[in-house]
C-alpha cells in the first residue's frame, strides 16, 4: 500500500512538475484521513478522528470511517490536521505587481500575468498555504483588480482560480500612494497626488466618475439615449464597488488613513472588505467593527518606514476582542511558508484562544475574500482543502507532512524526499547538455538569485511591475 | 546575309540589355529539385522565365535563350522564408535599459512621446496603424546574407513598441521598397511590452491597454454604422486612425501575430485571442510544445524561433546553480516543432533575432534530431510558412507560375558543410563563392583569403584590433564597465566580453568600417542576441552595440 502511495505521490508531483496539459477536469480527489488530531477551525479540536473527501468536498467527520472503494487512506496517527491556510494578501505567482503610471488603474487585472510555475508556489504548499488573495501593489490610490486562487501547482492557470470567489480590488493610502519614498527621475513630473489629501481627493474622484459612468449606461438602457457609451474598464469595476459586487482591499498603516477610507466608502455607500497591514487597527477597533470590515494584518512586524511605527503585537487580540475578523497575512513568498507561527504569536500577545488564531490563518481570511462558504475550515460540505502537521502547528518544531486541495494531494514531504535522488540524475543529465553548457571559459560575478532581489517590507517595492 | 546579321547583334544586344533585368530566362539543369509542393525531383530542370518558374520537370526541355546553370550536385528548395523578422527595418530607437533607466533615458522618452509625430491618440507603440513598409529601407545590399544563407522572402515588422507595426511579406531583392513588397500590410504584430514611462508602464497595463483598445474599436465601428445609417442626433463619431486600424483585425480580416514565447505568454496571447475572436498566430513559441491542445483547439499557428535557448554565459563557482525548470526547457524547446508538427498545429520557422542567419539552418537541423522530419523541416521554412502568410499561391513551393525564388544548395541544406551557391529572387540571379573552410574541430586557419560572401566590402586594410580594451557600455543613467578582449585572425574577429552581467562569447569579422561580432547573453532567463559594431583608433575603441533593447554606444581605452 505505502509503495503504492509513493507511486501515486510520485505520478501527482511528476506530472506537476511536467504540468501544462493535465488539467484537472474532475471535480477533485477523494481521500480518507485516519486518525488525527483535527483543528477544525470552527468547532473546537477533536482527538483520534478521520476525514472523508469524496469529489474534492469534505463528506464525513467522525471516528471509524471505512475507505469506499478505490478510495486512498493516509493513517495521520500522531499526526494534526488543520484547514489549508489561507493567504489574504499575497503576490506570489503574479509577473507585475505594480501599473504605477496612473494613481488609478482599477482597469489592471492580475489574472492577466498569472505564473503557475512560479516555485513560490510550490514553498508556499510546503508551508500549508492551499489559497491566496493575489493583490495589485500598493503604488496607488485604486490599483488593479485581485485574484483570488488555490495553489494547485500542476495544473494550468485557469485552475488555480476559485470559480465562485467575488471579485476584488486593491487600493491604498498612504507613503506608498504619495510617493514619499521613490523619487521620481529626472525630467518626470511627479505624480499626483503627492499628499494624503490627494489620496483622499483621488478616490472621491474616481467615484464620481464612476457614478456619471453608471448613470449613463443606466440612461441609454432606459432608451434615453441612442448611442451606447463607451465601455471603461477603469470606471467598471468601480460600478461594481457600489453595487456591493466587488470587495475593498485596502492597503494602510495610519488610522486616520483608515477612517478616512472608511467616511469614503460610507460616502458612497459601499462596504470595505479588509483594510490591509492596519497596523494602528488595535487604536480605532471599534469604528472598524462598527464598518464590518476585516483587517488583515501582520503579527509582529513593523517600523520599516515612518507610517509604520506605531505597531504592537496585541493588535490582533484588541481587535479580535472587539469583534473585528481578523487575518494575518505574509505580503511575502518567504513568510508565507511560517504563517502557523505568526498565529501562534497571537496567543501569546493578549492571549487569544488557540482556536481563534488557527481562523486567523485559515477562517477569518476566507470569509475577508468571500470564500468562508467553502474552504477555511473542516466541516462537512466544504472543499477537501486540509494540511497534515507532524505536530501541533504552532509548534515552532511543527512541520507540514502533506497538504491538500479539494481531496488531491499537492504536497507531500515524503514524496518530495524520495524524489530528490532522481532529480539529481536528472539534472545531472539535462546539464551534460550542449544547450545547457556554459558557452565559454571565464567566471564572471555571481548573480544575485531571483528570490532574493527583492528584499521587500512591502509590496511598492515592485514599482517596475518586472517580478520574475 | 545582312539581314543574318542584324538578328544575331539583336540576339547579343536584347540578352545583354535583359540579363540585369527579370526578362531573362533561366534553366537550371540536373538537379535534385526539392518543390515541396510535390514529390522531389531526382534530376530534373527548372526553367525560369520573366521572373516566374515557367516549367520544372525530370525532361523539360531548356528554350535556346535560357542561361542554362548545370545543378549537377546541386539541389534547389523553394527559396528560404523567415516568417518573422526585422530584416530591411530601421535600426531600434534607444531606450533606457529596464527599470531605472537613468534621468535622461527617461525624459527622452517623455519626450519622445508627446513629440507630435502622429496624429495619433495614443503614444508611440500603441499605435496599430504603423506600417512597417513605411519604414523599410531602399538598398539591395542590406540583404546580401540573408540571400546567402538561400533566403529569398521574408515578413518583416518593426522592432519595438507594443503594437509593432502592420507587417509585410518582402523578398529579399530590390533598390527600391515597392519592387521588394509581395503583400503590405499582412498582419498586426504585438508585443507584450510597456511604454517607457508611461501607460502602460507594466505588463497587466499592458493587457488593460489593449482590451481597452480592442473594445473602443469595436465601438467606433458600431456607431459609425449607426452614424452611415442616420446621423441624426448622433455625435458624430471620432476619426481614430488607431481604432480603425484595427477593425480588419476584429473582423477576421487579418491575422493577429503575438509574439509569445513562454508557455504563459502563449497562454495569454491564446486568451486573449479568443476574447476578441480574432485570427491569431504566435510568433516565438519556444514552449508551444507544452500547450498544443489549446493551439490546436483553437486553430492558432506558430511561427517557431529558431533562436533556440542555451546557456550562453559561465558563472562564477560560488553562484547558484540554474533552476531545473531552466535546464528542462532548454532540453525541451528543440523537441516542439515536432509535437506542433504531430497535433496538426501549422507552423513555420522564423529567424527570431539570430544574428548569424547560418544557425537557422543548424538549428532547424536540432528540431529534426528532436522528432521532427526534414521534410517537415523544410516545409517550415518554405510552403508552410507561405500558407501562414497567406502568400502560397505565389511562393513557398517550386510549382509551375509561382514566382521564381529559388535556394540552389550544395549538397543537404541541413549538412553542417553546405553552402548556398545561387539563389533567385524574382527570377533574379544571385551568386556566391564558397569560402574555404578550416579544419574540423581546429582553430580558424590563418588569414584566408579576404573578400566577404557576396562580394561586400573590401579586406579589413587598418591595424589589427585584436587587444584587451576597458570599456565602458553607456547604458543611460546606468554606465556598465565591462573587460573587452578580441583577438583577430586575418578577417575573422572573435572576443569576450566580461561584466557583471557574465561573460559573453562573440564571433564575427572585419569591414572596411571596422569589426562586427555578435554573440548572445543570458537575460531575465532568456538568451538574446547582441551585435558589438565599432573601430579601433590608436588605443581608443567605440562602437555600437546593438540588442532587442536597442542601441548602446560603448567607449573604451586598450591595455598597454
Amino acid at each position: 500500500m505505502k509503495k503504492i502511495t509513493a507511486f501515486l505521490v510520485l505520478n501527482i508531483l511528476l506530472l506537476g512538475s511536467l504540468g501544462g496539459s493535465v488539467s484537472a477536469q474532475a471535480a477533485g480527489g477523494s481521500v480518507l484521513i485516519k486518525n488525527a488530531t483535527v483543528m477544525t477551525a470552527i468547532r473546537g479540536t477533536l482527538e483520534a478522528t478521520d476525514i472523508l473527501v469524496q469529489n474534492g468536498k469534505i463528506t464525513r467527520i467522525g471516528k471509524n470511517l471505512s475507505a469506499p472503494a478505490g478510495v486512498r487512506t493516509i493513517d495521520a496517527t500522531g499526526k494534526f490536521v488543520t484547514p489549508g491556510i489561507i493567504d489574504c494578501h499575497s503576490h506570489t505567482m503574479m509577473d507585475a505587481v505594480n501599473e504605477g503610471s496612473f494613481s488609478v488603474t482599477s482597469m489592471t487585472r492580475i489574472r492577466d500575468v498569472l505564473n503557475p510555475k512560479d516555485i513560490a508556489i510550490y514553498r508556499g504548499l510546503a508551508g500549508g498555504v492551499t489559497a491566496a488573495n493575489l493583490l495589485h501593489g500598493s503604488a496607488n490610490s485604486i490599483g488593479g483588480q485581485n485574484s483570488s486562487v488555490k495553489f494547485k501547482w500542476g495544473k494550468p492557470v485557469e485552475d488555480f482560480l476559485i470559480p465562485d470567489a467575488p471579485p476584488g480590488i486593491k487600493f491604498a493610502m498612504g507613503e506608498n500612494v504619495k510617493r514619499s519614498n521613490f523619487q521620481p527621475q529626472g525630467g518626470v513630473q511627479p505624480r499626483y497626488p503627492r499628499t494624503r489629501m490627494g489620496v483622499v481627493e483621488v478616490m472621491r474622484d474616481a467615484f464620481l466618475r464612476a457614478k456619471d459612468y453608471k448613470q449613463s449606461w443606466d440612461d441609454f438602457r432606459a432608451k434615453k439615449t441612442k448611442v451606447p457609451p463607451r465601455r471603461d474598464l477603469e470606471l467598471e469595476p468601480l460600478v461594481e464597488i457600489l453595487e456591493g459586487k466587488r470587495l475593498v482591499h485596502a492597503h494602510g498603516y495610519r488610522s486616520d488613513e483608515h477612517l478616512n477610507l472608511l467616511r469614503i466608502a460610507d460616502e458612497f455607500g459601499f462596504k470595505v472588505a479588509t483594510l490591509q497591514h492596519g497596523l494602528e487597527g488595535y487604536k480605532i477597533a471599534p469604528e472598524i467593527a462598527k464598518h464590518g470590515a476585516g483587517v488583515s494584518i501582520f503579527t509582529d512586524s513593523w517600523s520599516y518606514k515612518l507610517e509604520a511605527y506605531d505597531n504592537t503585537p496585541y493588535n490582533a487580540y484588541i481587535m479580535w476582542k472587539a469583534g473585528v475578523n481578523v487575518s494575518i497575512n505574509s505580503d511575502s513568498n518567504e513568510r508565507m511558508r511560517r504563517l502557523n507561527l505568526d498565529a501562534a504569536k497571537v496567543m501569546k500577545y493578549g492571549g487569544v484562544p488557540e482556536e481563534e488564531a488557527l481562523k486567523m490563518i485559515t477562517l477569518n481570511p476566507a470569509i475577508q475574500m468571500g470564500i468562508g462558504k467553502r474552504t477555511g475550515s473542516i466541516e462537512v460540505g466544504k472543499d477537501g482543502d486540509l494540511v497534515i502537521w507532524n505536530m501541533h502547528p504552532f509548534s515552532p518544531y511543527s512541520r507540514v507532512e502533506m497538504t491538500l486541495i479539494e481531496g488531491d494531494v499537492y504536497f507531500d514531504r515524503a514524496g518530495d524526499i524520495a524524489r530528490r535522488a532522481e532529480l539529481a540524475r536528472e539534472r545531472e543529465a539535462l546539464e551534460r547538455l550542449e544547450q545547457n553548457r556554459p558557452a565559454g571559459a571565464g567566471a564572471a560575478a555571481p548573480r544575485p538569485p531571483s528570490q532574493f532581489e527583492n528584499g521587500h517590507l512591502d509590496d511598492a517595492d515592485h514599482i517596475d511591475g518586472g517580478k520574475r | 546575309m545582312r539581314t543574318k546579321l542584324i538578328l544575331v547583334l539583336c540576339a547579343v544586344f536584347c540578352i545583354a540589355f535583359s540579363s540585369s533585368a527579370y526578362g531573362q530566362s533561366y534553366a537550371i539543369t540536373n538537379a535534385r529539385i526539392v518543390t515541396v509542393s510535390g514529390p522531389a525531383i531526382e534530376k530534373g530542370t527548372i526553367v525560369v522565365r520573366e521572373g516566374l518558374i515557367f516549367a520544372v520537370g525530370a525532361n523539360v526541355a531548356v528554350p535556346a535563350d535560357a542561361i542554362v546553370f548545370d545543378g549537377t550536385g546541386m539541389t534547389v528548395y523553394p527559396g528560404f522564408i523567415d516568417a518573422v523578422s526585422n530584416l530591411g527595418m530601421p535600426a531600434a530607437p534607444q531606450r533606457p535599459a529596464g527599470p531605472g533607466g537613468g534621468a535622461a533615458a527617461a525624459a527622452a522618452a517623455a519626450a519622445a512621446q508627446q513629440a507630435p509625430t502622429s496624429n495619433s491618440n495614443y503614444p508611440a507603440g500603441l499605435r496599430p496603424e504603423d506600417m512597417a513598409a513605411d519604414d523599410l529601407r531602399a538598398g539591395d545590399g542590406q540583404f546580401e546574407a540573408a540571400r546567402a544563407a538561400g533566403f529569398t522572402t521574408a515578413l518583416v515588422t518593426g522592432r519595438s513598441g507594443i503594437f509593432n507595426g502592420q507587417s509585410a511579406v518582402i523578398n529579399l531583392a530590390g533598390d527600391n521598397v515597392s519592387g521588394m513588397i509581395v503583400r503590405s500590410p499582412l498582419a498586426h504584430h504585438i508585443s507584450f511590452a510597456t511604454i517607457p514611462g508611461g501607460y502602460p508602464g507594466s505588463l497587466m497595463g499592458t493587457f488593460s491597454a489593449l482590451r481597452q483598445m480592442f473594445l473602443d474599436a469595436q465601438r467606433q465601428m458600431e456607431i459609425e454604422k449607426l452614424y452611415e445609417a442616420n446621423p441624426a442626433g448622433i455625435r458624430r463619431p471620432a476619426a481614430d486612425r488607431s481604432l480603425s486600424a484595427l477593425y480588419p483585425a476584429l473582423n477576421r480580416q487579418m491575422p493577429v501575430v503575438f509574439n509569445a514565447v513562454t508557455e504563459r505568454e502563449i497562454v495569454r496571447a491564446l486568451d486573449f485571442i479568443r476574447e476578441f475572436n480574432l485570427r491569431g498566430i504566435i510568433a516565438g513559441g519556444h514552449e508551444a510544445g507544452s500547450v498544443v491542445d489549446r493551439l490546436k483547439a483553437q486553430n492558432v499557428p506558430v511561427i517557431f524561433s529558431l533562436n533556440l535557448p542555451r546557456r550562453t554565459t559561465s558563472a562564477a563557482a560560488d553562484a547558484d546553480p540554474e533552476t531545473l525548470m531552466t535546464l528542462r526547457m532548454r532540453e525541451a524547446v528543440p523537441k516542439a516543432p515536432a509535437a506542433l508538427n504531430n497535433a496538426g498545429v501549422k507552423f513555420a520557422f522564423q529567424s527570431g533575432g539570430l544574428q548569424s542567419l547560418t544557425d537557422f539552418f543548424a538549428n532547424a537541423a536540432k528540431t529534426t534530431e528532436n522528432g521532427l522530419s526534414k521534410e517537415a523541416a523544410i516545409r517550415a521554412m518554405t510552403l508552410g510558412a507561405a500558407e501562414i502568410l497567406g502568400v502560397d499561391k505565389q511562393l513557398g513551393s517550386i510549382e509551375v507560375g509561382k514566382i521564381a525564388n529559388l535556394a540552389v544548395v550544395k549538397g543537404d541544406v541541413f549538412a553542417r558543410d553546405r553552402f548556398v551557391s545561387r539563389v533567385m529572387v524574382d527570377g533574379k540571379v544571385f551568386e556566391f563563392k564558397e569560402q574555404p573552410r578550416p579544419p574540423q574541430g581546429g582553430p580558424r586557419g590563418p588569414g584566408g583569403p579576404g573578400g566577404n560572401p557576396g562580394g561586400g566590402a573590401g579586406g579589413p586594410g587598418g591595424p589589427s584590433v585584436a587587444g584587451t580594451y576597458n570599456i565602458t557600455i553607456n547604458i543611460p543613467g546606468q554606465p556598465l564597465p565591462a573587460t573587452l578582449t578580441i583577438t583577430q585572425q586575418g578577417n575573422t574577429v572573435s572576443g569576450t566580453m566580461t561584466s557583471q552581467l557574465g561573460t559573453t562569447a562573440m564571433t564575427g569579422n572585419m569591414s572596411a568600417s571596422g569589426f562586427s561580432m555578435s554573440g548572445g547573453i543570458e537575460f531575465g532567463g532568456s538568451s538574446i542576441t547582441i551585435v558589438m559594431q565599432g573601430s579601433v583608433a590608436g588605443s581608443q575603441i567605440s562602437g555600437n552595440i546593438d540588442s532587442p533593447q536597442g542601441q548602446i554606444p560603448f567607449t573604451g581605452t586598450r591595455n598597454p
